[in-house]
């Protein structure tokens, strides 16, 4: 009888002690691109450099051969603003990005880091080599898929 | 499958192998059938775990008060009420959970004890049923890219959840109509509705939110109405 209640109380004991942490693992929230210019896959050869606003944080430093953009979207803003500039040996251009979004908080557990998602309403941009931007998804949260195609003019001779 | 849920089924199965083993041990020596009233009584509990856990200042508590009808001190329809408690704060995150929601759960209980000693050991199945309003916030909340810091608060935040209990008990009877009981309990969610927003950590009366987890219950059990049922043995015999 004695054994039997010491394994009923080991049992309770260590069910108690079953804890675990089940919070998201890969928990960057990004906006995924890519570059296309005349239907094609293309990449950025030169190097690229994306700024939030003229003084904001560098969100891409000198990147070179950039064919993907993984970016982070600001918390708070309803309209992030992004300048992409590219510079080459004898050339920099520059164009300026406005996303307009909604931020919904993503809360897991305490015990896990809080974070924002983000739903893309509207983007638009001045055309210096970019021609346009199409969504193509407009939710921004963990998921790794693209949110954006970047169309970009076509290359002068 | 992960080692905290292997642990979890194999002491599962541990408590019900324990559970057959001692009805079988009860059953050669019940050679005369003994019939209790049908309706033999009425019991009112409160689960004592829940209110010392709130008492020590415990993260989380379910404090709960449960009435039982007792059928043939075989079958017991049960109704159990309670208050779920919880304040947590993350351990680096800043964040922080809290809510104070009623919950109640519904169910039956099955004595398979036959002899009418006063000791009962129960299968249970329960009910549950909350609706729920909980608070997150973090005072420290910055962007990690653009460095700006907002104090985030969500209070009020909405949610109801439905979930099922099994489990085995047992009680004991200590002095005439006062009897301790415990119980374990094995919990599946079976519904949960949240804002978008942000889950709960923590679900009133089903306890951490997961989609199953365990529970238990110390209780302190009250017979009242016609009193608990006394056996035929009693009577001859004449005790109380």
């Amino acid at each position: 009888m004695r054994r039997r209640i010491l394994l009923i109380v080991s049992c309770i004991l260590m069910l108690a002690a079953c804890e675990s942490y089940d919070c998201t693992l890969y928990n960057y929230v990004g906006m995924y691109g890519t570059f296309e210019q005349e239907g094609t896959a293309v990449q950025i050869k030169d190097t690229l450099t994306i700024t939030s606003g003229k003084d904001g944080p560098t969100l891409l430093n000198r990147s070179v051969n950039t064919a993907r953009l993984s970016l982070p979207l600001s918390y708070w803003q309803d309209e992030d603003t992004l300048v992409f500039t590219v510079k080459g040996e004898d050339y920099l251009v520059q164009d300026t990005v406005w996303i307009t979004k909604t931020n919904q908080v993503h809360y897991e557990s305490p015990d896990c880091p809080t974070t924002l998602f983000h739903e893309i309403q509207s983007i638009r941009s001045t055309h210096e080599f970019i021609e346009s931007i199409t969504v193509i998804r407009s939710s921004v949260n963990y998921e790794l898929t693209n949110n954006l195609q970047i169309h970009l003019l076509p290359a002068s001779d | 499958m992960n080692l905290p849920t292997i642990c979890r089924y194999t002491c599962f199965l541990l408590l019900i192998s324990l559970a057959c083993t001692s009805m079988q041990a009860q059953e050669p020596q019940q050679k005369k059938k003994e019939k209790a009233p049908l309706l033999s009584g009425v019991t009112v509990s409160a689960d004592i775990v829940g209110f010392a856990m709130k008492a020590v200042g415990a993260k989380f508590a379910n404090m709960e008060v449960g009435a039982r009808i007792n059928f043939r001190d075989k079958y017991f329809p049960a109704a159990e009420l309670g208050i779920g408690d919880c304040h947590k704060d993350g351990a680096e995150t800043g964040n922080s959970f809290s809510t104070t929601s009623p919950y109640m759960r519904f169910g039956m209980d099955y004595n398979f004890n036959k002899k009418h000693n006063g000791n009962r050991l129960f299968g249970l199945f329960r009910y549950g049923f909350s609706s729920f309003k909980y608070d997150i916030s973090n005072d420290t909340f910055t962007d990690p890219t653009y460095g700006t810091s907002v104090p985030l608060r969500l209070d009020g935040e909405k949610a109801t959840a439905q979930w099922l209990e099994f489990g085995a008990g047992v009680e004991t009877k200590l002095w005439r109509f006062i009897r301790l009981g415990w119980s374990i309990r094995y919990k599946f969610r079976v519904s949960i509705k949240t804002p978008d927003e942000g889950k709960p950590y923590f679900i009133p009366g089903f306890g951490k939110n997961d989609s199953n987890g365990w529970g238990g219950t110390m209780n302190l059990v009250f017979d009242i109405g016609k009193g608990s049922f006394k056996s035929s043995k009693e009577k001859k015999n004449g005790k109380s």
